[in-house]
C-alpha cells in the first residue's frame, strides 16, 4: 500500500510505496527523499532524455509469476557520453526489481546479499574476473562511474542531484548479469540475468510513441541534410557533407569539431538498407579504423548497421574481405590471460591471430557512442574460420575502462553486394583474411562422402578378391639344369670352382646355342622342357609363373611360354633369378633376389603345355636345380593398392592445398605456429 | 577437381575389377602371340620364333 506525501515544492501529491526512498514530483520535478515524517526536498531534476525506451511510468508485467509495476525510472550518463534509463520494477511482494536498458538490451537484477566479501573497485580490472566467492567467478564487463541525470516516479535508492556512483557490471554465462555498486560502503551486489521484453509481459504505461523512420535534421556547421535513423540511440555524428564532428544528445545536433577526415573510400553509402542473413538492417554509420604493425598502417572500413529491433551489427570490408560482427556478452567468453593462444568459447577452439591497438581515423553518419577520432582500443583477435573473437579493451578518460567481444562471420563479398544492391562487381579480395574460412577445407569435406565411399567399395572388392583367389597349384616341377644341359656332374662342379677341365662332352654334338644369332639351330640343341598337359578350368583368374633359383652372385633367367594345345595361342614370358652381394667400402650390399614370379592374364579353359627353356651365362649352369611354379587366382596387391592411391591421391591433393593456404593465413598471424610465439593447434 | 577424381577413382577400381574378377594383368613382361601349326610341329621353330617375337633371354 503506497503512502500518500505532498511534493516538499509545489504541494502536489507523491506516492510513498514500501522501499521507496525518493519520488519526483511529476508536476515541478522536484525530488523529495523519504524522511520520517513529511519529504525533504532535496534538489530538482533535469528534464528527461528521451532515449527511445520502448517502456513508460506505470506499465505492468509479471515476473517469475509475480506482478509488477514500473515505478521509477532514473537517467545515468555514462563517462563516453550519453544516458542510460534504469527501471524500478515494484513486484506485488515487496521486492524491488532494477532495469537497465541499453543499447536495445535489458537487464534484470535483485539487490542480493553477499554471501561472501566483495572485491574491491580497485582490484578490478575489465575484461579480468571478479571472485565473488560463493556468488561465483564473473567477467568484469565494465568498471566505470555514472553520473545522475534525471529521474521520474518513485525510485527505491537515495538518488541524489548530481552524483556520481562508481559501479562493476559482470558478466557470466548464459546471460547471467550482476552489477557490484561502490556508491555505499560495503557495496552492494545486484543479480540477474539479460532478459526479453517478452518475457515480462509488459503492458501500458505513459511512454512517448516510439519514433518512426530517419529523422531529418541539418548539421550546424554546414547546414548540410543529415538523416537520422536512430536518433534516440545516436550520441555522435559526423556529417559526411563537412566533416564535422557534431554531438547528438537530447535529439538535438550540436557542433563539436571539425575532423580531418580520411579518404572516404567506402563502398556501402549511408542509408543503404537491405536484408543481411534474414535481419533487414540500414547503415547508419561508416568508420575507418587502421592499426600499425612494423610501422606500417592496416585500414579497414567498418559499417554499423541498425536492425529492426534497434540493435546494432557491425560489417566490417577489410583489403576486400567482408565479415558481419555481432556483440557477445564478456561473461560468455572465458577470461584470456595476455598471449594466451587458445581459447575454448561457444563451442569451438579459436586461436590467437593477433594483438593490435586500432586507432579511429575517420567517421561518417551515426554512432550509439561518443566516438572520438583517435580514439584507441586494444585489439585481441581470435579466430575458428570461418568466425573470429574480438576482445577491445577501452580505457574511459578519467578512470574507468570497459571491455567488449565481438563475434565475427565472414561473408562472401558478392552476398553484400548483393544485399545493399551495389553496382559493379566486389572487388577481389586481397591476401587470405585471418578468419576466411578455407576454401580447399570446404572441398575436403564434400569430397569425404566420395573418399569414404570408395574405401568401403575397395574393401569389399578385397574381400572378395580374397575369398575368391585360391592360389591353385597348376604345375611344380624341379628342373635338372645340368640333366637338360647334358653335362656331367663333376665336370659342372669344377668349372664352377674355376679347374680347367676339358670341355664337357654333350651327349648331342652342341649343348649351348652356337650362336645368338642362329636361333633356329640352337632351338634343337637348348636345354628347353616342355610339360605334360595343364589343365586350365577357370577362365576369369590371373596366371602367376615363379622361378627359384639359389644363384650366387649370378644370373638365370627363364624364356616361358604357356601354349594352348587347342588354338595355338602362346602367353609368352621371360622370367629371372638374379642375386648378387659383396662388400664395397667396407659395407655389405645386395641387390635381386633368388625367386621371381611373373603373372599373366587369365587363358580361356583348355589344356596347356609350359615350355620352358632356361638361360644362363657360359657353359655351365650356376645352379643344378631351379624350381618353377605356375599357380591360377593369386591375390594381386597392386591393383588394390592402386586403387587405394587413386582414392587417396586427390585428397591428399587437397590436403596439401588445405595446409598450404593455412600456411599462408598464418603468415601474417603474430601468433604462428613457426614463429617464436606459436600458437597451439586446434 | 571432382572430374578429376572421378577420373582417378575409374582407373583404380577399373584395374582391380579387370584384375581381380577378369584375370588382366597390365604391367610386366609378357607377350601373347599366336603359334602357327609350323611352329609348333617343328622342334627348333620355338626358339626362332620367340627369338623374332622379341624374347631374347638372357643378360
Amino acid at each position: 500500500m503506497s503512502a500518500l506525501a505532498s511534493c516538499p515544492s509545489c504541494g502536489a501529491s507523491l506516492s510513498f510505496r514500501p522501499g521507496t526512498m525518493v519520488a519526483v514530483c511529476p508536476y515541478c520535478k522536484a525530488l523529495a527523499a523519504r524522511r520520517d515524517r513529511d519529504p525533504e526536498l532535496i534538489g530538482k531534476v533535469a528534464d528527461l532524455v528521451d532515449t527511445g525506451s520502448p517502456l513508460g511510468l506505470g506499465a505492468t508485467g509479471h515476473y517469475t509469476g509475480r506482478a509488477f509495476t514500473l515505478a521509477g525510472r532514473v537517467q545515468l550518463k555514462h563517462p563516453l557520453g550519453g544516458v542510460w534509463d534504469e527501471w524500478y520494477l515494484a513486484l506485488d511482494d515487496g521486492r524491488w526489481g532494477w532495469l537497465a536498458e541499453a543499447q536495445g538490451r535489458f537487464y534484470l537484477t535483485f539487490t542480493q546479499t553477499p554471501h561472501g566479501t566483495l572485491p574491491a573497485a580497485d582490484s578490478l580490472q575489465a575484461g579480468g574476473l571478479a571472485d565473488l566467492g560463493p556468488d561465483g567467478l564473473w567477467t568484469v564487463g565494465e568498471l566505470s562511474e555514472a553520473t545522475f541525470h534525471s529521474a521520474e516516479g518513485e525510485i527505491p535508492w537515495a538518488v541524489e542531484p548530481g552524483g556520481t556512483y562508481r559501479f562493476a557490471d559482470l558478466s557470466g554465462r548464459n546471460g547471467a548479469f550482476a552489477t557490484l555498486d561502490y556508491s555505499e560502503d560495503p557495496p552492494l551486489f545486484f543479480l540477474g540475468r539479460e532478459i526479453a521484453l517478452a518475457e515480462l509481459g509488459i503492458q501500458g504505461g505513459t511512454r512517448k510513441p516510439p519514433k518512426v523512420g530517419a529523422q531529418s535534421l541539418n548539421c550546424p556547421k554546414c547546414g548540410g541534410t543529415l538523416a537520422l535513423h536512430a536518433p534516440d540511440q545516436t550520441q555522435r555524428v559526423g556529417c559526411p557533407n563537412c566533416g564535422s564532428l557534431l554531438s547528438a544528445e537530447g535529439g538535438k545536433l550540436a557542433f563539436l569539431k571539425s575532423l580531418k577526415q580520411p579518404r572516404q573510400d567506402v563502398v556501402i553509402p549511408l542509408g543503404a538498407e537491405g536484408s543481411l542473413k534474414g535481419e533487414k538492417v540500414i547503415c547508419i554509420g561508416q568508420m575507418r579504423r587502421s592499426c600499425t604493425i612494423d610501422e606500417t598502417a592496416y585500414p579497414w572500413n567498418e559499417y554499423l548497421l541498425l536492425d529492426s529491433q534497434h540493435g546494432f551489427r557491425w560489417l566490417v570490408q577489410s583489403e576486400g574481405h567482408w565479415s558481419l560482427a555481432v556483440a557477445v556478452a564478456p561473461g560468455e567468453v572465458p577470461q584470456v590471460r595476455d598471449g594466451q593462444k587458445n581459447l575454448w568459447s561457444q563451442g569451438h577452439n579459436w586461436r590467437r591471430f593477433q594483438d593490435v591497438e586500432a586507432v579511429v581515423e575517420g567517421v561518417w553518419g551515426e554512432f550509439y557512442w561518443a566516438v572520438e577520432q583517435g580514439e584507441r582500443v586494444e585489439v585481441s583477435e581470435f579466430v575458428a574460420p570461418p568466425r573470429s573473437l574480438t576482445r577491445e579493451r577501452q580505457k574511459h578518460k578519467g578512470g574507468g575502462e570497459e571491455v567488449n567481444w565481438s563475434l565475427s562471420t565472414y561473408l562472401e563479398p558478392e552476398d553484400v553486394w548483393s544485399t545493399f544492391k551495389l553496382e559493379g562487381a566486389p572487388p577481389p579480395p586481397v591476401g587470405t583474411a585471418s578468419f576466411q574460412p578455407n576454401p580447399h577445407k570446404v572441398a575436403l569435406a564434400k569430397s569425404a562422402l566420395w573418399l569414404v565411399g570408395a574405401l568401403g567399395l575397395l574393401l569389399v572388392l578385397v574381400m572378395v578378391e580374397s575369398m575368391t583367389h585360391r592360389n591353385t597349384e597348376l604345375f611344380h616341377r624341379r628342373l635338372d639344369l645340368i640333366e637338360m644341359a647334358h653335362l656331367q656332374p663333376s665336370a659342372a662342379e669344377a668349372t664352377r670352382k674355376g679347374i680347367s677341365l676339358r670341355r664337357p662332352t654333350p651327349a648331342r654334338p652342341a649343348a649351348m646355342p652356337r650362336s645368338p644369332s642362329d636361333p633356329a639351330a640352337a632351338e634343337a640343341q637348348e636345354p628347353v622342357f616342355f610339360s605334360d598337359p595343364i589343365e586350365i578350368k577357370d577362365g576369369h583368374q590371373n596366371l602367376a609363373v615363379t622361378l627359384i633359383a639359389p644363384v650366387n652372385n649370378n644370373w638365370i633367367s627363364l624364356d616361358g611360354a604357356l601354349v594352348s594345345e587347342t588354338t595355338g595361342v602362346a602367353e609368352l614370358f621371360l622370367v629371372e633369378s638374379s642375386w648378387y652381394h659383396g662388400v664395397d667400402g667396407g659395407e655389405s650390399w645386395s641387390e635381386g633376389a633368388q625367386s621371381e614370379t611373373v603373372f599373366l592374364s587369365a587363358v580361356p579353359p583348355g589344356s596347356y603345355v609350359l615350355r620352358l627353356a632356361p638361360q644362363w651365362e657360359g657353359t655351365v649352369p650356376p645352379v643344378d636345380t631351379i624350381d618353377v611354379q605356375l599357380r591360377q587366382g593369386v591375390m594381386r596387391w597392386l591393383y588394390p593398392g592402386l586403387a587405394l592411391l587413386a582414392i587417396l591421391l586427390v585428397p591428399l591433393l587437397m590436403v596439401f592445398r588445405m595446409a598450404a593456404f593455412e600456411s599462408r593465413r598464418w603468415q601474417e598471424s603474430m601468433y604462428a605456429p613457426n614463429a617464436g610465439a606459436s600458437g597451439g593447434d586446434d | 577437381m571432382r572430374i578429376l577424381y572421378m577420373l582417378f577413382l575409374a582407373g583404380g577400381f577399373g584395374l582391380t575389377v579387370a584384375n581381380g574378377f577378369l584375370g588382366r594383368e597390365f604391367f610386366g613382361q609378357r607377350r601373347r602371340a599366336d603359334l602357327p601349326p609350323s611352329v609348333r610341329q617343328t622342334p627348333g621353330a620355338y626358339r626362332t620364333f620367340l627369338h623374332n617375337n622379341g624374347f631374347h633371354g638372357g643378360k
